[in-house]
C-alpha cells in the first residue's frame, strides 16, 4: 500500500481527533486567557501579598513542564478527592499553563502603553476604570494580539500532551491506529501533517512572524 | 601620474541605484596618483554612494572602474557589474577604506584589528602582520594603545586605528567616507591631522567630507556633487574662492553662514 | 515524602542527559542550518526554510513518536534514550538555527562592510569577524531555549525513557500521592533550570556591559 492510500484509510478516523484537538485548544484558551488577565493584574498589583502570590503562580506554571502540570491535575487532584475526566483535566491543565504564559504577554502589553497616556487620562478626569477601558486597553490590545495568536498556535500543538492522559485527540487517534495496524510511520506522519497544515496555515493567514519561536507550554 | 595618460583611478559613467532609486548618474572622474580629492555637496548628493562604488561595497549598475588602467569587473549583467571573487578581492586589497562609524572589530584589540586582514587577506605571517600592525599604530600615534580594546578608546583614537588598519594593507588608494562626522569637533581634529600627514606623505586619497577647511587646505581638487551628478570641480582653493555654478555658490554660502 | 523524592532523584540523570544531548545536537546542527538559510542561493535556502518551519509546526511529541516508532523500527532499533535525544535534538536544531540566525543578523552591517573592504575571504569574515560577535549575542536566548528544552524533555517519559517524569508517573500508579509527587517533580524541574537561568542572566549582563563600554 502506498503512503497516500494509507493516509486515506486513516483520515476518517483522524478527523474527529482533530476536532477534539481544536475543541481542547479553544476550551483551554477560555480558561487560560481570563486567568492570564487575572495573573497579569495580580503581578502588577500594589499589594505585596497579591503580587507575590501571582508571581509565584506564574513562575510555577511556566517553570514546570506542561506534562507535569497535566499529570498533576489528572493523577494528583484525586489525592484531595477531586477526580476530573480526561478532557476536563486536560482543559484545566492546559488552561493553567496558558494563564501563566499569557499573563507575561499581557503584562508586557500593559507596560508598553506609555505612562504619559495614563497621566493624560487622569488629567482629563477619567475614572480609573474608564482610564483602563478607554485609554490603556485599546492600545495594549493592539500590542498583545499578535503574540497571543502566536501562543494559541503553540497551544494547539501543546494539546498533543493530552495523549498522555488518553484524551481522544488527534495524536491518541494516530497512536491507536498505528498500534493496531503497525503502520507507525504512516499514521504518525499523517498526524504530523495535520498538525503542521493547520499551524502553518494559521501562521500564513495571520502573517505573524515566527510565533513558534517559544517553547511549547 | 605614473604614465602620462593613465590615472591611478578612472571612473567612467558610473550609475548607482539604491532600492530602485538612482542615486549616482553617469559620473566620470579621474584621480591621479598622489592626488587628494575632496568630495563635497549636500546630503543625498550621492557622494558616499559614489565612493562606495569604487570598492564595490555598492555595486554599480553600469559604468567601469579602472585602477592603474585595468578594468575591475567584466561588463554588466542583469543591471549589475559582474566581478569575479578573485578580481574583487585583489581590487579591494588595493583600495583602503575608512568609514564614518569606524567599524572596528569590537572583539579584537587594536593591534589585532590591524593585523587580521594582513593575515587572512594578504597571507602575511602572523609575526609579520603583528610587526607591521605595531608600525602602523605608531604611524597614527597609537603605539601605546595596541593592546587596548577599541571600546575603551575615544572616537578619534578609534578612527585612527581604523586608518592604521587600512594602511597596513599597503593600499594604492584610500577612501574616506565622512571620517569625522561621528566625532566631536576636537576629536575630529586629531583624525584630520592624521589624514593631513598622510596626504603630505603622498597617499592618493578620496575624501567625502563636510569639513570645508580641510577640503580647502589639504585637498588638491574639490569635486562638488548634487543630485547624483558632478556639478563642478576644480583646484581646491580656486573652487572655494570662486565657485562658478549657482548650485555650488548656494551650497558654499549655506555652509559658511552656518 | 523522603521515599518518593529518592525515586524521583533516580530520574534526574536521564533528564539532564536527554536535555544536554538534544541541546548539543541543536548547537552543532543549528549553525550550518542557519548559514544555509542565509545563503543567497535559493536552492540551498529553500529546503532549509521548509525543514525548519515543518519541524516547528509539528508537536515535539509527534516527532518523538516518529523517531521512536517509525524510524526506529524501519531502520535500526533505537533505545528510548537515543530516540529522545534524536527527536528532541532535531527540534533543537531547528530552534537553534533561528537563534543563530538572529545572532548573525544582530552583527551590524558596518562589520560586514569593513571585512569586505579589507578583502577578507568569506570564511575568514565569518570565522574571525561575524561569528565571534554573533555567538555572544546568542548565549542568552540559547540558555532560555535550553530551559524550554529541559521542560520538553519530560515527554521522553511517554516513550519510556526513565527520566524524572517517568519515575513520578510510576510512583503515582503505585500509590495515591499524585499531588505531592507531581508537585515535587515540577519543583525539581524548576530547580534544574535555575543554573541555566543563571548562565542566561550572567551572559545577558556581560553583553549589556560590553555594549555600553
Amino acid at each position: 500500500m502506498s503512503l497516500l492510500q494509507e493516509w486515506q484509510n486513516f483520515l476518517p478516523d483522524f478527523l474527529p481527533g482533530l476536532w477534539v484537538t481544536v475543541k481542547l485548544t479553544v476550551s483551554s484558551l477560555c480558561v487560560g486567557l481570563p486567568l492570564g488577565v487575572l495573573l497579569a493584574t495580580g503581578t502588577t498589583a500594589r499589594g505585596r501579598a497579591v503580587r507575590w502570590v501571582a508571581l509565584t503562580l506564574v513562575e510555577l506554571g511556566r517553570g514546570a513542564p506542561g506534562l507535569i502540570v497535566l499529570y498533576l491535575v489528572y493523577y494528583g487532584l484525586p489525592q484531595v478527592g477531586l477526580t476530573l475526566e480526561n478532557f476536563l483535566a486536560a482543559t484545566v491543565a492546559l488552561g493553567i499553563s496558558t494563564g501563566a504564559y499569557t499573563s507575561e504577554i499581557i503584562r508586557a502589553g500593559l507596560n508598553a502603553v506609555p505612562r504619559g497616556q495614563r497621566e493624560a487620562a487622569r488629567a482629563l478626569g477619567l475614572s480609573p476604570f474608564k482610564e483602563l477601558r478607554l485609554v490603556v486597553l485599546p492600545q495594549a490590545l493592539r500590542i498583545v494580539i499578535p503574540p497571543l495568536v502566536g501562543f494559541a498556535i503553540v497551544l494547539y500543538q501543546g494539546t498533543s500532551l493530552a495523549f498522555a492522559i488518553s484524551t481522544p485527540e488527534l495524536l491518541s487517534r494516530a497512536y491507536n491506529a498505528a498500534s493496531i495496524s503497525f503502520q507507525y510511520t504512516a499514521a504518525l506522519t499523517l498526524a504530523g501533517v495535520m498538525y503542521a497544515v493547520l499551524s502553518l496555515t494559521a501562521v500564513a493567514l495571520l502573517g505573524i512572524r515566527n510565533p513558534l519561536k517559544r517553547g511549547s507550554p | 601620474m605614473t604614465t602620462l595618460d593613465v590615472p591611478l583611478l578612472r571612473l567612467q559613467d558610473i550609475c548607482v541605484s539604491y532600492k530602485g532609486n538612482r542615486v549616482v548618474h553617469d559620473v566620470s572622474l579621474d584621480v591621479a596618483g598622489g592626488e587628494v580629492v575632496a568630495l563635497i555637496g549636500p546630503s543625498g548628493a550621492g557622494k558616499s554612494s559614489l565612493l562606495r562604488s569604487i570598492n564595490f561595497l555598492e555595486t554599480p549598475e553600469s559604468g567601469t572602474v579602472l585602477l592603474s588602467g585595468n578594468e575591475v569587473g567584466a561588463g554588466q549583467r542583469r543591471g549589475r557589474t559582474q566581478v569575479s571573487k578573485t578580481a574583487l578581492a585583489a581590487h579591494r586589497r588595493d583600495v583602503g577604506m575608512v568609514f564614518q562609524s569606524f567599524n572596528l572589530f569590537p572583539h579584537l584589540s587594536a593591534v589585532e584589528n590591524v593585523a587580521l586582514a594582513q593575515v587572512h587577506s594578504l597571507g602575511r605571517s602572523r609575526e609579520e602582520a603583528k610587526k607591521r600592525a605595531y608600525q602602523e599604530l605608531e604611524h597614527v600615534g597609537l603605539r601605546d594603545h595596541a593592546e587596548v580594546s577599541p571600546a575603551k578608546c575615544s572616537g578619534g583614537q578609534q578612527q585612527r586605528i581604523a586608518i592604521a588598519r587600512a594602511l597596513a594593507m599597503d593600499p594604492k588608494l584610500m577612501l574616506f567616507d565622512e571620517p569625522t562626522s561621528a566625532l566631536d569637533p576636537e576629536l575630529g581634529l586629531e583624525v584630520l591631522g592624521t589624514m593631513r600627514r598622510l596626504a603630505h606623505e603622498g597617499m592618493t586619497m578620496i575624501v567625502v567630507t563636510h569639513e570645508m577647511h580641510f577640503a580647502q587646505d589639504v585637498a588638491d581638487r574639490i569635486v562638488f556633487m548634487a543630485d547624483g551628478r558632478i556639478v563642478e570641480q576644480g583646484p581646491a582653493k580656486e573652487l572655494m574662492r570662486n565657485p562658478q555654478h549657482e548650485r555650488t555658490i548656494r551650497f558654499l554660502k549655506a555652509v559658511r553662514d552656518r | 515524602m523522603a521515599d518518593f523524592l529518592q525515586v524521583l532523584a533516580t530520574g534526574i540523570q536521564t533528564t539532564v542527559l536527554i536535555t544536554a544531548g538534544a541541546f548539543g545536537v541543536g548547537v552543532v546542527l543549528g549553525l550550518p542550518l542557519a548559514l544555509l538559510r542565509r545563503s543567497r542561493n535559493w536552492l540551498l535556502r529553500a529546503p532549509v526554510i521548509a525543514v525548519v518551519e515543518v519541524i516547528r509546526a509539528v508537536p515535539p511529541i509527534v516527532w518523538l513518536f516518529l523517531v521512536y516508532y517509525g524510524l526506529s523500527s524501519d531502520l535500526a532499533q533505537l533505545s528510548t534514550f537515543q530516540a529522545a535525544v534524536g527527536g528532541l535534538g532535531l527540534i533543537a536544531a531547528a530552534y537553534m538555527s533561528e537563534i543563530y540566525r538572529a545572532g548573525i543578523e544582530a552583527v551590524p552591517d558596518g562589520q560586514w562592510e569593513a571585512g569586505r573592504a579589507l578583502a577578507l575571504p568569506n570564511l575568514s569574515l565569518y570565522r574571525r569577524v561575524v561569528l565571534p560577535q554573533a555567538l555572544v549575542v546568542v548565549i542568552p536566548p540559547a540558555a532560555t531555549y535550553a530551559i524550554a528544552l529541559l521542560k520538553d524533555s519530560a515527554i521522553a517519559s511517554v516513550i519510556g525513557a526513565q527520566d524524572i517524569t517517568f519515575h513520578a508517573f510510576q510512583e503515582t500508579q503505585a500509590s495515591l500521592q499524585g499531588l505531592s509527587v507531581f508537585a515535587t517533580a515540577g519543583l525539581l524541574y524548576i530547580l534544574l533550570s535555575l543554573p541555566i537561568a543563571a548562565v542566561a542572566r550572567y551572559a545577558d549582563r556581560a553583553l549589556v556591559q560590553r555594549m555600553a563600554a
